[in-house]
């Protein structure tokens, strides 16, 4: 559990470029044994919303939006040692995931943090990074053999790159099975679910958890 | 006020898949040839704030592959939130509406001049949509930035005036 007082001076420490007093933070929660899905909703999620939300009103450069985007995904390294603790990796489940963004995406905290979800549920996750050309992706998939592939886009121009990715990956391998998500799902457009078949559109990291567990 | 945008947007008919290939065929171009117009423009400064320039240059590459998305999976809710997404952004970071007032008029006339007269026909209602409905934009914007020193040309009087 995150309390409010806890998430403001997360974000104020954020807002000022503290790494080092942000990764107090994170280490603390983490030693309290805070679930891994919370700790990315409730902090890192919800921070990084906000710092998106203070550029919109000129609260914020996008030098210092960039700053705290770069601290987040670092401070996603401190989770590691938990996603790979001996227990969860016994219980790994044989099963592997390939998560990318769309290509022209350059957003990438998202798809990180639904990779490491998947790996903290015994899965072999493989982030293979923003802004992958599609047929290197395919190549990778091929290469690879995913039981399932995860596409995140964030910015709503980039839907044709991820149509033009989803079709290519169904045109390639029939069966496999493909999730979507992002923030660019955010007013619309999540009927891409019904366009592509063996799609699934995932609005939350609850919701990817509940599916993972299914 | 946004429940009349939206039963506006509802309206508008996306254009055929011919019509959205000439405009993916054409847009950077047109984009190119629209920038060196608005980035020509005196007024510049005035209309995009000090120093606005680099994201007057970046908006007007974003906005069309943003229309290219939009027709081609057409959704009346994200057109009509993300255009005010980008006003209240852009009026917060000092952009006048009467930018898009001017960078608008400047899409049309090269989307009339450069695209065929069927598909021009398909993609101006939503180009129109756009112009017709800026005051609209501007009032659901003005009541989103709280204390906001409003940059409508309507209320300026030199520096702005705090409402």
């Amino acid at each position: 559990m995150i309390t409010e007082s806890l998430y403001q001076e997360y974000l104020t420490l954020l807002l000022e470029g503290n790494r080092r007093e942000c990764a107090r933070i994170v280490q603390q929660l983490l030693d309290r044994d805070i679930e891994i899905k919370t700790l990315y909703a409730d902090l890192f999620q919800k921070s990084l919303y906000e710092v998106g939300r203070l550029w919109e009103f000129n609260k914020i450069s996008v030098a210092k939006e960039h700053l705290v985007t770069a601290i987040s995904e670092g401070l996603l390294n401190l989770v590691y040692p938990r996603l790979f603790d001996k227990t969860v990796s016994d219980a790994g489940n044989d099963r592997k995931v390939v998560i990318s963004c769309a290509a022209n995406e350059f957003h990438q905290v998202g798809g990180k943090m639904v990779a490491d979800i998947f790996e903290l549920n015994g899965w072999d996750s493989q982030f293979i990074g923003a802004n992958t050309p599609v047929d290197h992706m395919l190549t990778h998939i091929q290469d690879e053999k995913p039981d399932l592939v995860g596409l995140s886009v964030s910015v709503y121009f980039n839907m044709p790159a991820l149509k033009a990715g989803l079709a290519a990956i169904r045109g390639n391998f029939q069966h496999l099975d493909i999730l979507v998500g992002g923030q660019a799902f955010n007013w619309g457009g999540t009927e891409i679910s019904r366009q592509y078949s063996g799609t699934t559109y995932v609005p939350s990291l609850d919701r990817l958890t509940s599916l993972i567990a299914e | 006020m946004k429940d009349e945008l939206l039963t506006q947007a509802q309206k508008l008919e996306p254009p055929g898949e011919t019509a959205i290939r000439e405009f993916a065929h054409k847009w950077e171009n047109i984009a190119a040839t629209g920038t060196r117009l608005l980035m020509g423009r005196p007024d510049l400064a005035k209309l995009v704030g000090k120093g606005n320039e680099q994201m007057a240059e970046d908006n007007n590459r974003n906005f069309p592959r943003f229309m290219l998305s939009l027709f081609s999976d057409y959704q009346p809710a994200v057109f009509v939130e993300t255009v005010l997404w980008v006003f209240r952004a852009y009026r917060s970071h000092g952009f006048q509406t009467t930018y898009w007032a001017a960078n608008l008029n400047i899409w049309v006339d090269l989307l009339r001049k450069e695209l065929s007269e069927d598909a021009w026909q398909q993609i101006d209602p939503f180009y129109n949509w756009l112009i017709v409905n800026i005051p609209i934009f501007t009032a659901i914007t003005d009541t989103d930035l709280p204390g906001f020193v409003s940059n409508n040309p309507d209320h300026l009087h030199g520096t702005g005036t705090q409402k």
